[in-house]
């Protein structure tokens, strides 16, 4: 008789499909996964203790380098935690301004899902069509913020500018070709075999499961459970307009996929209608320059690309925060992670991180 | 039938390998910058700056390290002004911070160097300098003219007396 044993396999910390600098120990039964162990902290910096001995609006650049695919839902996040704390009446324009350019956000940021999905499981082309799309999207962030990334453009109190005028043309030309590259997005990948094959039934999840690992964003949605913040509190300008919330039926890698596939169409329905109601006024509210909200402690969430994306900071009167913590949801969604890959091969593991699409500046934030 | 999903992704990739290019020739061609474009260096008008310190209070990274001599006259004046590129956020709190308006970024954003110490970037020109040491010496000018003359009524002034 042959004598096996399980044995451990470091992926990571330096692993073109971790997603920067994550790390997995894989406990392996011949090429079958026992368990997954995310090791993070490659990428502490330690911007909740930074955020501590800067000023509330001095805080606001930080939070673009959590999650650096899509800050302006970072900056969107700190800042109504801020506007919560010190009660600051946000002017309506600014509300609709900052819906469109986080739903662009979102779009952009799903695009990158979407491709490096791709190239994780080996289609390059694949990610080259989403990193093309995305670019349309820096552009208008260009022109609006004068950044591609880390765009520190909401602002507390409103946002930092007004929209030049020739954006709503701009945003406009990018909605009408949405359905264009969506199409082909479906030819190339959606339609493609052996995309369907790695991802159809690999890392399948509950509800309870899902549920008790408190995942949220797309990667709840996937296992079928309809959690969308932004129509649960219903905050900023929200309310007004008409989405849907896409939702999975299996919970498998396959769903994660399409929930986030779908998201980008109903972005793009929020976006054309905030571009079509958008009011007239001032875009940033009036309040003293130097900060300083009355004593307390506030929790504000909002729905962050990846899901629940919660700030929780104290005041003590002064200038600064006393204390801030981040409910970041791609580190949350990562306890996810031995779930998915239990009983799964080697390679699935890759499809698995993928599917989550943790982003490690927020993971380790 | 397997395979056709396979075809359909090849016909969409056939398709754009005879179309236009996305892409194009980086450093021969250059993309012009956007006009709210925040990056490359700093540039202080030396002549609107009032040296008020604002920008350098408003960085969340003390990115900023000012020199601010006051002259004869007691009006501040900017010697010298290093702009810390390895700290900076490119947040541009500063550039807004700033009342008169004699912050702005250069737009060229290749500044990569080869030493830390080149990240230092002063931004006092030879003609800011020049324009500072021109000022220090009116203002003294202006200060002793100034002195004389109330030396000068003084003394007249207890002639009387």
């Amino acid at each position: 008789m042959p004598k096996t044993e399980t044995y451990t396999l470091s992926m990571g910390p330096q692993h073109p499909s971790t997603h920067g600098v994550l790390q997995v120990l894989l406990d392996l039964d011949g090429e079958n996964i026992l368990r997954a162990t995310p090791v993070m902290g490659y990428l502490h910096r330690g911007i909740e203790k930074l955020l501590e001995s800067r000023t509330y609006i001095q805080g606001v650049p930080y939070t673009d380098r959590l999650d650096y695919v899509s800050s302006m839902n970072n900056n969107l996040g700190y800042c109504r935690a801020v506007e919560e704390l010190a009660q600051i009446e946000v002017p309506e324009r600014a509300e609709y301004i900052r819906v469109i350019v986080a739903e662009l956000n979102r779009i952009a940021s799903h695009m990158v899902f979407i491709g490096s999905l791709a190239n994780d499981l080996g289609a390059v082309t694949g990610m080259i069509y989403a990193f093309r799309d995305r670019e349309k999207i820096l552009d208008l962030f260009d022109l609006v913020c004068g950044a591609r990334m880390t765009f520190h453009y909401i602002r507390v109190g409103g946002v930092s500018a007004d929209l030049p005028p020739e954006f709503a043309a701009k945003c406009d030309e990018f909605l009408k070709i949405v359905p264009e590259f969506m199409q082909e997005y479906e030819d190339v990948l959606t339609g493609n075999e052996i995309l369907q094959h790695r991802l159809k039934g690999t890392s399948v999840m509950t509800k309870e499961q899902a549920l008790s690992r408190n995942m949220t964003g797309p990667n709840i949605r996937a296992v079928g459970i309809h959690f969308d913040i932004r129509k649960v509190d219903g905050y900023g300008a929200y309310p007004k307009f008409e989405f849907d919330v896409p939702v999975g039926e299996n919970g498998d890698n396959w769903d994660r996929y399409k929930v986030r596939y779908l998201e980008i169409f109903e972005s793009a329905k929020i976006i054309r209608q905030a571009l079509d109601g958008l009011p007239e006024g001032d875009v940033m509210a009036k309040f003293p320059k130097v900060l300083r909200p009355p004593k307390g402690e506030v929790f504000s969430r909002t729905e962050g690309t990846r899901g629940e994306l919660g700030f929780y900071i104290v005041s003590d009167g002064s200038t600064k925060p006393y204390r801030v913590h981040i409910r970041r949801p791609s580190f949350i969604n990562l306890q996810g992670l031995d779930d998915m890959c239990r009983g799964m091969l080697i390679g699935d593991s890759v499809a698995a991180f993928s599917a989550i699409d943790p982003l490690m500046g927020e993971v380790d934030c | 039938m397997f395979g056709e999903g396979l075809l359909t992704g090849m016909g969409v990739t056939w398709k754009h390998f005879w179309g236009k290019k996305e892409t194009f020739c980086y450093p021969e061609e250059k993309l012009p910058m956007t006009e709210r474009f925040r990056g490359g260096h700093l540039v202080l008008d030396h002549q609107k700056c009032i040296a008020c310190s604002l920008c350098s209070l408003a960085c969340p990274n003390q990115a900023i390290k000012l020199k601010i001599v006051p002259d004869a006259k007691k009006k501040r004046h900017m010697q010298s002004y290093v702009h810390l590129i390895g700290r900076c956020l490119y947040c541009n709190l500063c550039v807004e911070a700033c009342n008169p308006r004699a912050l702005s970024w250069d737009k060229n954003y290749a500044i990569s160097s080869w030493h830390p110490e080149d990240m230092d970037d002063e931004l006092v020109t030879e003609e800011g300098r020049a324009y500072f040491e021109m000022m220090m010496a009116k203002a003294k000018e202006e200060a002793e003219v100034e002195a004389k003359a109330k030396a000068e009524t003084e003394t007249a002034g207890g002639g009387d007396a």
